[in-house]
């Protein structure tokens, strides 16, 4: 398989009508069958389905097919499908190549279907095109450590970590504060079984603790991230407590003489700890720790701890390095803080406190003893109003809804009714009342039923009266139509969930994206909810968006199985799209040379004097940097070589080029931002031509002069945002280096600058890609063919020349691979 | 949200047309005479606006696309000479630079409003900025130079604002600072050295712009701001706006009719206040022109200079 | 912007709640405003009242864009001042009946020429719509039917004789002489007579004396 002449089968999908609605696809069908090479070609309903899937096989094996194309969706949907396909019809799954006429065109261009149609016919000639060049591929193996980290030690993460020890594996539970349990363990009850939080969690915090498959990290940061899937090396720094863990058996006594108290956070600031001291009673681990910010060094506690001897205030930050197989981040959420709303006096008002400062006073074992009172006076309050949706869908603040508020909310007023009945008086102030599952309408009920009173109406205004504190709430009760002025002795503002605060660095560290709404983002919104686009990291609980215990217990648990997918092989296999140096073009035998290895964000290049370079790799991601940085062209990128995308490039500007956009767009950003522009159905003009790359930092120079030399009206390099966001960690830095060192040269050659752009684009921005598609076909209608024909016969000469140099070396280098490997 | 301090990047003028608009040539001099006065002796030349024509504000409601053109012709007068207006209307200022930006923002727009414009000869360009007298104060002159300039700190005056609705918003188009907590006012009123006190509702409306339709809800609305601000043991209270002026001021005495109430709460527009912290005399800076009476703060300031 | 318009007496009666305004306006006396309440909530509001092509209408206008993004929050009704001290004016309920595409009943209200332009509703909705560019617009479109109070049409021919929306008595002019102040600028009612012919303006002014 695999021999010099490529027979290749077409197959066009209607998708139902997703694509034949728009997509002539008839026609497509009769044009695949034109190019040279297309042995075979046909339409199908949903190719993807088992009958599709059957024509191909059978195809395959009648016309002795060696190359297969599907015209269908995008490639990061069913590229592994396919590849599937080819396999079980003994054909190497990488003689597949996919044309994405969905996404990227009948999904984009509805109203356009005669250039769509055009536009897909130029899609399928350029899979053609890379299809005839491609070579078979061998997956590599890598062996798997089968232990997990688990990043969070909250609810959805004592979830996965439990259920990974369950099945056998080591979990290493890594978790910033002293303590595991997260937000659940500051609550008071939880809806809507009213069980006390900490009773129902407590039990699973101590699971954690004695299992022999879970060593738990806590007080301790993620420094980094480096290796792979089923290979990750993970360091991490452990902030000093100043007590020896394995000494303390959490007695208490150093406690009990310390004179020093301060803020405890754990109480939200309303209550406070001890210098030495847990954040509360039942944490795990049960260790002390020292906040040197506040002790004055007396050494009661070490006269009170006497023979233990757990205390050491010499006690180093230690950073440990671990090896994992499957990384699971379950870091949680917080809450907003209005302080810069001045509209809800947050901060400034007394008697305006956030829910989660409420929980912590209604809970017995809180700060007030389980007494609601107001911070004024100290009395209790006589009517308490919650706020719904501070800055929740809002799109001033966060456009999201927080998901858990009214029920949270619900719950409060459940509580106060219950402790105070008719002492006190409820009102929530909401704009929808969402409570959608299981007991949740139900709970609605009971609230009703225990007098609370509801009022339909975004509060806007809460005003105080300067002597007593007391507070007014300005909202519209739509249900009587009135606008009215509430009186409430104590606010509780129930505010947006956000992402933690470090969520960005986070992300950065692994590697992982983040939504619009800064979430950490899913592979899929429906059907992989838990995977990340990075192999082996999965995300789970309220990291990944807003969501209560039961939602986050499921992910973690889910979490903890996708994982598992992995430990429990031993080896695990990786796509072999990875760099490879030919030594014989290799400068670095005859001139000091190791740019790529200088360049590759891996250091997976070894360089030695006089040796030619060598790519180790396992340790090569598939990024293409060093591919488009070698000065002598001495390597290649398998499945995405320099003769592929120049074959692309080709076909792509084949008619009137003058009028295209031929763009370059990175798989984990660009390209993905430019499919869900389609799956979202966001309508631009059809005159891009893309040619998928891993990442941006594969763009070679010389792809952008070949285009202008073939007369590409405009080029488009599209890549992850600036600074962190590149999944290959810098290629898109060197991407920019190269392109800025481009971009005067062409401008000083006549090249209008609106002819070559270098955009940012990520994962989430679908409509920043299709607003960037009208920018630049406008631009380009406002240029006119005539501008840029004129351009680019003044381009031409000089870049035959400068490209001439270099052709024949790649010719060269295509007669080599053509050997099997 | 901008602090006075940090406002805009725009270079420092000095020199800016003197938007002066409908209402205050017609019944407000007082706020005209007192600004001129103080402004000049801050060292802001005040030009002339030749031609000029009403913001457009009043009939935004009969026709959206004529208040376009009417307040973009203003800015066409402007940029024709090439300087900045300043505006002592909220409504005007706030008009003009919502104009003013949208213009500049939204090409079909200009291209629509430049088609109307250009029967009378004139195009809109987006070169120049206009500005309400506050935002002038607080950027263009700097509150050190406002502390410089007061020769007798009025300290023993205890004194409010009325913020008003259209020096801050709506906060995009206007883009001065936040409107749920507006600061300049504040800080200028302090820079005189006078006492500011707080009170319940200050960022509320007076009501006055449906008093044509309605005037039984303005009148409504004004009472209870001066309800909270007597509550609040103001002294005299501060307006950038000749139609709150109106209403705080020519309106009070009908207030305390209809009402059955007692205020006596002296209404003063700021360049009045800055001009008593001055030196000017209350004649200079037409005090008598306010209905409601000043001679009690007024004798507090002379009886200071006596008593120094 | 309405100012009150201060030619004619302002007549307000012994009983100082009922509602006067300038007498030769369309007068919104206490029973006008029941008679509003009555417009807004006269049920059941019949099928044929229902015109859903009226909000598409609306948010193509220049400020109207966010309209149907509306969720009926309340929040621009919470805090406006007008609403507090009017029994029939909702600035959400007037958003609310151009959703419906309630087109009669929105239009002939009332209660429409009661927003005061202030903004705080624009400043502070959650999903960004332009509450009192969205009145104006009803105002606008309401004007096309020839509802025009008539304080606009004193401030409009104003306008259109001298450029600014008052006539300015000679009187003032002179005290601006002894005073010291610099003349006031000449208009220039040639340029704004054009500016007004072409914006349709005129046009709308002239339609309101023949409601």
């Amino acid at each position: 398989m695999g021999e010099e002449n490529p027979r290749i089968g077409v197959f066009v999908c209607h998708c139902g009508l997703n694509i034949a609605g728009v997509i002539d696809v008839k026609e497509l069908t009769e044009y695949a069958k034109t190019l040279p090479d297309v042995f075979y070609a046909k339409d199908n309903r949903y190719t993807c389905a088992d009958p599709g899937q059957d024509e191909i096989r059978k195809a395959i094996k009648e016309h002795k097919l060696n190359r297969v194309v599907v015209a269908a969706c995008s490639p990061r949907m069913h590229e592994p499908t396919f590849r599937k396909t080819c396999a079980e019809a003994d054909l190497n799954p990488f003689f597949f190549e996919m044309a994405n006429i969905r996404e990227f065109s009948s999904w984009c261009h509805p109203s356009t279907p005669k250039e769509a149609t055009e536009k897909a016919k130029d899609i399928v000639r350029m899979a053609v095109a890379k299809a005839r060049l491609l070579r078979p591929l061998k997956e590599i193996e890598v062996p798997v450590t089968n232990k997990a980290l688990v990043i969070g030690g909250g609810i959805a993460g004592i979830s996965s970590a439990l259920d990974l020890a369950e099945m056998g594996f080591r979990v290493y539970l890594l978790e910033k504060a002293e303590s595991i349990g997260g937000h659940m363990a500051q609550l008071d009850k939880t809806f809507p079984t009213l069980d006390c939080s900490i009773c129902i969690e407590g039990p699973k915090m101590v699971d954690v603790g004695r299992h022999s498959n879970i060593e738990i990290i806590s007080y301790a940061d993620l420094v980094s991230v480096s290796g792979y899937v089923g290979n990750f090396k993970v360091k991490i720094k452990k902030k000093p407590r100043y007590i020896i863990a394995d000494n303390c058996t959490g007695c208490g006594e150093c406690r009990d003489v310390c004179p020093i108290e301060y803020p405890n956070e754990w109480d939200v600031n309303m209550g406070v700890r001890k210098a030495i001291s847990v954040p509360f009673e039942q944490a795990v681990p049960l260790v002390y720790t020292i906040n040197l910010d506040h002790c004055i060094e007396c050494y009661k506690c070490v006269d009170a701890c006497g023979a233990r001897q757990a205390i050491n205030f010499d006690q180093e930050p230690e950073e440990i390095e671990l090896e994992v197989g499957a990384i699971i981040v379950a870091t949680g959420f917080d809450i907003y803080l209005p302080y810069d709303d001045p509209l809800y006096g947050y901060g400034k008002y007394d008697n305006v406190i956030t829910a989660l400062e409420f929980e912590r006073l209604i809970l017995a074992a809180g700060p007030t003893g389980g007494k609601v009172i107001r911070a004024s006076d100290g009395k209790k309050p006589h009517s308490v109003s919650f706020i719904q949706c501070v800055g929740s869908r809002n799109l001033k603040k966060y456009e999201y809804c927080s998901g858990f508020c009214c029920m949270y909310a619900l719950k409060n007023a459940i509580l106060l009714k219950e402790k105070y009945k008719d002492d006190v008086e409820v009102y929530i102030l909401y704009m929808d009342m969402r409570t959608a599952f299981k007991g949740y309408e139900e709970f609605y009920r009971r609230a009703r039923d225990l007098g609370v009173t509801f009022i339909r109406g975004r509060a806007s205004h809460v005003i105080e009266d300067p002597e007593t504190k007391n507070l007014t709430i300005r909202a519209e009760d739509m249900t009587l139509g009135q606008p009215i002025e509430l009186p409430a002795e104590m606010v509780v503002l129930c505010t947006a969930a956000v992402p933690k605060a470090d969520a960005g660095d986070l992300a950065r560290r692994l590697s992982i994206s983040r939504g619009s709404d800064g979430f950490f983002m899913e592979s899929h919104p429906k059907l992989k909810p838990i995977d990340t686009p990075v192999d082996g990291i999965f995300v789970a609980g309220a990291c990944q968006a807003p969501k209560d215990i039961p939602y986050s217990v499921s992910q973690g648990s889910g979490a903890a199985a996708r994982a598992a997918t992995i430990l429990s092989k031993e080896k695990w296999k990786i796509e072999p799209i990875i760099a490879e140096v030919n030594p014989e073009l290799c400068r670095n035998t005859k001139v000091k040379c190791g740019i790529c290895a200088e360049r590759c964000p891996y250091g997976a290049i070894e360089v030695l004097e006089k040796q030619p370079a060598k790519v180790v790799t396992a340790m090569c991601h598939g990024c293409g940097t060093c591919v488009a940085e070698c000065p002598a062209d001495a390597i290649t990128q398998k499945h995405f070589t320099d003769e592929q995308i120049f074959a692309q490039i080709e076909e792509a500007l084949k008619e009137k080029p003058e009028g295209k956009i031929l763009g370059f767009l990175c798989n984990w950003c660009c390209y993905a931002g430019a499919d869900l522009a389609g799956t979202s159905r966001f309508e631009y003009p059809p005159l891009i031509r893309p040619i998928r790359v891993m990442c941006s930092g594969r763009v070679d120079r010389d792809f952008v002069l070949e285009a202008f030399r073939r007369g590409a009206g405009m080029v488009l390099v599209g890549a992850c945002h600036l600074p962190y966001d590149c999944h290959y960690i810098s290629g898109n830095w060197k991407m920019k280096t190269r392109m800025d060192a481009l971009t005067p040269m062409l401008e000083k050659l006549g090249l209008s600058s609106q002819r070559f752009r270098v955009e940012y684009v990520s994962a989430a921005e679908g409509l920043k890609f299709a607003e960037l598609m009208r920018e630049m076909a406008e631009q380009l209608k406002e240029l006119g063919p005539e501008k840029i024909e004129a351009e680019n016969a003044k381009l031409k000469p000089i870049l035959d020349r400068m490209l001439a140099k270099k052709l024949p070396q790649r010719v060269q280098q295509v007669v080599q691979q053509k050997a099997p490997q | 949200m901008t602090t006075p301090e940090k406002a805009n990047s725009t270079p420092k003028s000095s020199k800016f047309l003197l938007f002066l608009g409908c209402a205050i040539p017609y019944r407000v001099s007082s706020y005209e005479i007192s600004t001129r006065k103080a402004l000049a002796e801050l060292g802001i030349e005040l030009m002339e606006m030749p031609e000029y024509n009403c913001c457009g504000l009043p009939i935004d409601p009969v026709n959206h696309e004529m208040m376009l053109t009417l307040a973009a012709r203003n800015l066409c007068l402007a940029e024709r000479q090439g300087l900045n207006v300043v505006a002592l209307c909220p409504g005007c200022a706030g008009t003009l630079r919502k104009v003013n930006k949208k213009l500049k923002e939204n090409k079909e727009l200009k291209e629509k409003i430049n088609g109307y414009l250009k029967e009378t000869g004139l195009e809109f360009k987006g070169t120049i900025e206009a500005k309400h007298i506050l935002q002038l104060l607080v950027e263009d002159v700097g509150l050190e130079k406002i502390k410089a300039a007061v020769k007798k700190p009025l300290t023993y005056l205890e004194v409010t604002e009325h913020a008003g609705c259209h020096v801050t918003r709506p906060a995009e188009a206007v883009s001065f600072e936040n409107p749920e907590n507006p600061e300049a006012l504040k800080n200028l009123i302090e820079a005189t050295g006078a006492k500011y006190v707080e009170y319940i509702d200050k960022i509320a409306c007076c009501g006055a712009p449906i008093a044509g339709v309605n005037d039984r809800i303005p009148l409504q609305l004004t009472r209870e701001k001066l309800v909270h601000i007597r509550k609040a043991g103001a002294k005299a209270l501060i307006t950038v706006c000749p139609f709150c002026h109106m209403m705080f001021d020519t309106n009070q005495p009908r207030i305390e009719r209809m009402f059955n109430e007692t205020f006596k709460i002296p209404v003063l527009h700021y360049p009045q206040l800055l001009g008593l912290a001055m030196g000017f005399t209350p004649e200079e800076l037409a005090l008598k022109d306010l209905r409601v009476d000043t001679t009690h703060i007024v004798s507090q300031i002379i009886g200071k200079e006596e008593g120094d | 912007m309405s100012k009150a318009n201060p030619k004619v007496k302002v007549k307000s009666s012994k009983t100082d709640e009922k509602v006067t305004s300038t007498p030769s306006a369309k007068p919104l006396s206490q029973k006008s405003e029941e008679k509003t309440l009555e417009i807004s909530a006269t049920a059941p509001i019949k099928a044929h009242e229902f015109d859903p092509h009226f909000k598409y209408e609306i948010s193509k206008m220049h400020g109207g864009e966010k309209l149907m993004q509306c969720f009926q929050c309340g929040t621009c009704t919470s805090d406006c001042p007008i609403a507090r001290f009017s029994d029939s004016y909702r600035p959400r309920t007037l958003i609310r009946m151009t959703l419906l595409g309630l087109k009669d009943r929105v239009l002939s209200s009332e209660t429409l020429w009661l927003c005061a332009a202030c903004f705080t509703c624009t400043d502070r909705c959650p999903q960004d719509v332009e509450v009192a560019s969205v009145i104006r617009i009803l105002r606008n479109t309401a004007v096309e039917r020839g509802y025009v109070p008539l304080v606009f049409k004193e401030l409009g021919s104003s306008i259109l004789e001298t450029g600014i929306a008052y006539r300015i008595p000679d009187l003032r002019l002179k005290k601006r002489e002894q005073i010291g102040l610099p003349p006031l600028p000449k208009g220039n009612p040639e340029a704004i007579m054009k500016l007004a012919n072409v914006t349709g303006f005129s046009k709308m002014l002239k339609k309101g004396e023949q409601a």
